[in-house]
């Protein structure tokens, strides 16, 4: 469904004249299935799903989502994600029924259906009362809904989550929770990035554990412990950074 | 592009920009306002020009004459006012007459004193012996014996007004003085020659009468036509900034650009949704403005129609339906270029707060653009209707004064300039949407020596886009101060060193040292590489069967746009001073097709390839190419002529292919011009191609028809040559495709 192959991403920086945001990384996701991208801020995750939702371009790698190449085919590519990141805000002017609307009929959706499944999208996510209200007067809960129901609305095989819980109360942030695992439930190809661990614990079926670019390590949560001979994710987690990091330092102090 | 995408994007947009309470101040709110405001200021002012009392005082009034009189009571005589009453707006006070007993210093120091504090108005003062010397000079001239002139009667005295220009009711005060003082003089000159017996004509022998050719319309189409296209213009840019900012930067700082970025919304129908958006804005803008605009002025005209008499040369009437027509024809291409500007501007921006920085220099540079038609002796003709902005308004100009002829013969060159303009900007917005480091652009420590080394260390094998079009900036200054330095070539020999210095100095050596510094592959950029099989042959063939099609165009340029014949006639002269044609190909032909080459189509069309579009790189590089060209009729020949050596670099790969339909094509015009007696005589039965015209030659139709026919079958040869796309070419067509192979797969 998704395939990462060998991804790299650098920026051209005139001060440190490339930065590697991404480091020849590979990664897989199925149907039904919620992949975790767990890193501290800086790892690279948002690039990576940035580059699988087509806003950025790969500098060397393979990325394909349901078949298609993100390089050479985003417009199909779009078709088959919903994008919800910290960074693909609500309009202020429109309300949510509206950004809903003009989302499904970006995308094609048909008249009838969908009206059909924005009524069934707004009382799942329990959005009725906030219908017409203006994205500006909108709690961040709000926002996060709408966003929700915004990329889910062409019912696509693919669903990005990218540090979605943050700024969200522990009331909401259950409720997204909850939503995702719902998505899988419908066979859909969840990728979910965020830094909190007990998200990953309790929601995704593998992970991969990025930092400074690459992946450490990746499999199921029982996998990752037992390889490791951890009981505790928390632990497992900075050893793997500390690891990395003292690697990182005798490479550099070799050369 | 779907349209339907690109519809829902603008009804968005529209939407989104009618919620928002800024914009509908400026477009809509602002103009309401603004012109009533004005007018009701003006009306004020004319207002208190015409009615307000003003305060005088009247030093040494018993100096004046009894007839006729001046005063009459405690006011100025009514007589001395085109409306009678008027006379009561001049309060008049006369000063006590033993002023007399003070010297005439010590009145005006009074005076002036007085003027200053604001006790009154205006002062006049009447010397002691004014009536005296009148009465002295009209006795003179009822006595026949005496001459006319006697130096014992002596001059008459001024009377003197003191008044302080800094303040408006003294200025005003001064007027109406003066007014009256010139009727009372034209009366005391009328009484005297009544007394004579002599003919008021005397004074007045004849009045010369004015005809004005222009109708009443024309007048005011005259008027207007300078006024409202500026109007307009002002209202187009300012409608469509604020838009655009808010449209693109706005949304990159409300973050939701990438929820629209990552919507199946092409990066195209973005950039046209939001373009029509800002258009629709721009245009409601200017066209408020001027419907706010003319009610207000159709109000102030009622309203001073009142007064006509006492401003007999009242400003204008309204203007004329036709021209308001033209106006709001123009106001689409106008409101295009500047949305299309705006948006790439403001999609450059990371904040909305960047964006208004933007807004000055934009402004510096449109400015003179929309100043100069105003100028009086700028006129349409083919070089300004070539500047962007500025050609459009001087044909707004002839189509509003209904000069239909000359508009018509400039609206092709206009409408594909300014269309050229449009479509870059539009090519610019749709790149910066497309270009990552423009959507996710930090802030970066300006410095440019880090940059020029970051440049270097950096480079590519072929220059970046950057470096290109500073490659072509560089040339064209280099250029256009050069032209202010070399004398102009007085001689063969002259002209030769002149072109080929000029030649080498400004298109070859920076070429070569820019592709030697600012790449890795000096020879890759160069296109030096030898083409492939009968490629140079073909070129030859293609320049030369092209040749009769260029006369042609040349020709064309030439009769509807004449150059200068002072030009013709000293480019001939030089000419006709070469020693031999060897020397005149060596010099007009071979030294311009390697110099030109390398800088053009080696440097900056490699660079610019990198746009990811070959026929954009193409068209950019020709219109740099005809620019680098001093005379306009011979820019357009050499932007068309640019196209095909950039197709044919594109196709081959090779600078030599290029070379060499540079100089066959020059050769050529040069030898056709040179030896053309010579080959007719030679061959005789060539008349059927070419006939002799007044000055020259031309080429039959049919034969530049044929011609061009098998051009365009070497071009297809050329179409089907294997030749290398660069990687962002490769990648955009694979962007084109997509869809299609989808569907295939």
């Amino acid at each position: 469904m998704i395939e990462v192959r060998e991804l790299t991403k650098t920026y051209s920086d005139l001060r440190r004249d490339q930065f590697v945001a991404v480091d020849g990384i590979s990664f897989h996701a199925q149907p039904g299935e919620i992949f975790g991208l767990l890193g501290p801020n800086g790892a690279g995750k948002t690039t990576v799903l940035r580059i699988l939702s087509t806003i950025l371009r790969p500098t060397a790698g393979m990325v394909s989502v349901n078949g298609f190449d993100v390089l050479t085919q985003p417009d199909l590519v779009r078709y088959q994600i919903g994008f919800v990141s910290a960074n693909t805000a609500v309009y202020d002017r429109m309300t949510a029924w509206e950004l809903v609307e003009y989302f499904g009929r970006l995308y094609g959706v048909e008249t009838n259906t969908l009206r059909e499944r924005m009524e069934n999208l707004f009382s799942k996510l329990q959005m009725d009362e906030i219908r017409d209200l203006l994205g500006a007067k909108m709690s961040t809960g709000m926002k996060q809904k709408v966003s929700i129901a915004r990329a889910l609305i062409h019912d696509p095989p693919v669903v990005i989550f990218d540090e979605a819980t943050s700024g969200l109360d522990v009331l909401v942030a259950r409720a997204l929770l909850d939503t995702i695992g719902e998505l899988r439930e419908q066979g859909k190809c969840v990728i979910f990035s965020t830094h909190i661990m007990r998200e990953v614990e309790r929601l995704c079926d593998r992970i991969a554990i990025m930092y400074r670019g690459h992946v450490l390590s990746e499999g199921t949560l029982h996998e990752l412990l037992e390889s490791y001979q951890q009981t505790d994710f928390e632990e497992l987690f900075f050893r793997l950074i500390s690891e990395h990091d003292q690697q990182h330092t005798a490479a550099s102090s070799s050369t | 592009m779907k349209w339907s995408n690109v519809k829902l994007i603008f009804s968005r947009e529209v939407r989104d920009q009618l919620r928002d309470r800024r914009t509908l101040f400026t477009i809509a709110v602002l103009p309401i306002f603004l012109y009533p405001l004005l007018g009701m200021l003006v009306f004020q002012v004319m207002q208190f020009t015409r009615e307000y009392p003003v305060r005088i005082w009247i030093v040494g009034s018993e100096h004046l004459p009894r007839q006729p009189r001046l005063i009459e009571g405690t006011l100025f005589s009514a007589g001395l006012f085109s409306y009678p009453k008027d006379n009561e707006l001049l309060e008049v006070v006369l000063a006590d007459s033993d002023s007399d007993a003070k010297g005439s210093e010590e009145l005006q120091f009074e005076a002036k004193r007085a003027v200053q504090s604001g006790d009154f108005d205006a002062v006049i003062i009447f010397p002691p012996s004014f009536s005296e010397q009148l009465e002295r000079f009209r006795k003179q001239l009822g006595d026949s014996r005496l001459p006319i002139y006697d130096e014992a009667v002596g001059e008459i005295p001024s009377p003197r007004i003191i008044y302080d220009q800094t303040r408006d009711e003294s200025r005003v005060a001064k007027e109406r003085l003066a007014m009256v003082l010139h009727n009372w003089r034209e009366n005391i000159g009328r009484e005297y020659l009544k007394q004579n017996n002599i003919s008021e004509i005397v004074a007045k022998p004849f009045v010369a009468e004015e005809t004005d050719v222009a109708s009443e319309d024309q007048r005011r189409a005259a008027v207007w036509s300078k006024l409202l296209p500026f109007v307009i213009l002002i209202w187009a840019l300012t409608g469509a900034f604020y838009p655009a900012i808010d449209l693109c930067a706005g949304e990159k700082e409300r973050g939701t650009l990438e929820t629209l970025l990552c919507s199946p919304a092409r990066r195209s129908e973005i950039v046209w949704g939001k373009l029509l958006t800002i258009m629709l804005f721009s245009s409601a803008t200017a066209l408020l403005n001027l419907v706010s605009m003319s009610v207000t002025a159709t109000l102030m005209m009622g309203q001073l129609e009142q007064l006509e008499q006492t401003f007999p040369e009242l400003p204008m009437g309204m203007p004329p339906l036709i021209s308001l027509v033209w106006l709001i024809v123009a106001l689409i291409p106008v409101s295009a270029l500047f949305s299309a500007l705006s948006l790439a501007l403001a999609t450059f921006a990371r904040s909305a707060k960047e964006g208004q920085y933007y807004l000055m220099p934009l402004l510096l540079v449109t400015m003179p653009l929309i100043v100069l038609p105003v100028l009086p002796s700028v006129q349409l003709e083919l070089g300004t209707s070539l500047i962007p902005v500025t050609g459009l308004m001087l044909l707004l100009k002839s189509l509003m004064e209904s000069d239909y002829q000359l508009a018509l013969l400039h609206v092709i060159p206009v409408i594909g300039m300014t269309a050229t303009c449009c479509l870059f900007a539009i090519r610019w917005a749709i790149d910066q949407f497309n270009n990552e480091s423009v959507l996710f652009r930090e802030s970066e420590r300006v410095d440019p020596g880090l940059w020029l080394r970051h440049m270097v260390r950096n480079r590519g094998d072929t220059p970046s886009i950057g470096a290109a079009l500073l490659c072509a900036t560089f040339l064209l200054i280099l250029r256009f101060f050069a032209n202010f330095q070399l004398s102009t070539p007085e001689s063969w020999s002259e002209l030769a060193t002149v072109t080929i210095i000029s030649q080498i100095a400004f298109f070859a050596a920076p070429a070569l040292i820019m592709a030697f510094i600012l790449t890795r592959n000096p020879r890759a950029t160069l296109l030096f590489r030898m083409p492939v099989g009968f490629t140079l042959p073909a070129a030859f063939l293609l320049a030369a069967l092209l040749h009769p099609t260029a006369m042609t165009i040349s020709a064309q340029l030439q009769e509807l746009y004449p150059a200068p014949e002072q030009l013709q006639v000293m480019v001939q002269k030089l000419i006709d001073g070469a020693p031999n044609i060897w020397a005149l190909l060596l010099v007009l032909a071979l030294t311009p097709a390697i110099c030109e080459e390398l800088a053009f189509r080696g440097f900056i069309l490699s660079g610019l390839r990198h746009l990811g579009h070959p026929s954009w790189a193409i068209l950019l590089t020709s219109l740099l190419f005809g620019v680098a060209h001093g005379i306009i009729q011979q820019s357009i020949a050499a932007s068309i002529v640019g196209c095909v050596i950039g197709y044919l670099a594109v196709q081959s790969g090779s600078i030599l292919t290029c070379i060499l339909f540079h100089l066959t094509h020059n050769s050529l015009a040069i030898l056709s011009q040179v030896l053309m007696d010579d080959f007719l005589a030679f061959l005789p039965a060539a008349k059927w191609a070419v006939q002799s015209i007044e000055g020259g030659y031309a080429y039959s139709w049919p034969f530049v028809v044929a011609s061009l026919a098998l051009a365009v079958l070497i071009l297809v040869w050329f179409s089907r040559l294997p030749h290398q796309l660069y990687a962002e070419e490769q990648l955009q067509e694979a962007i084109d495709n997509q869809t299609v192979r989808a569907v295939a797969k």
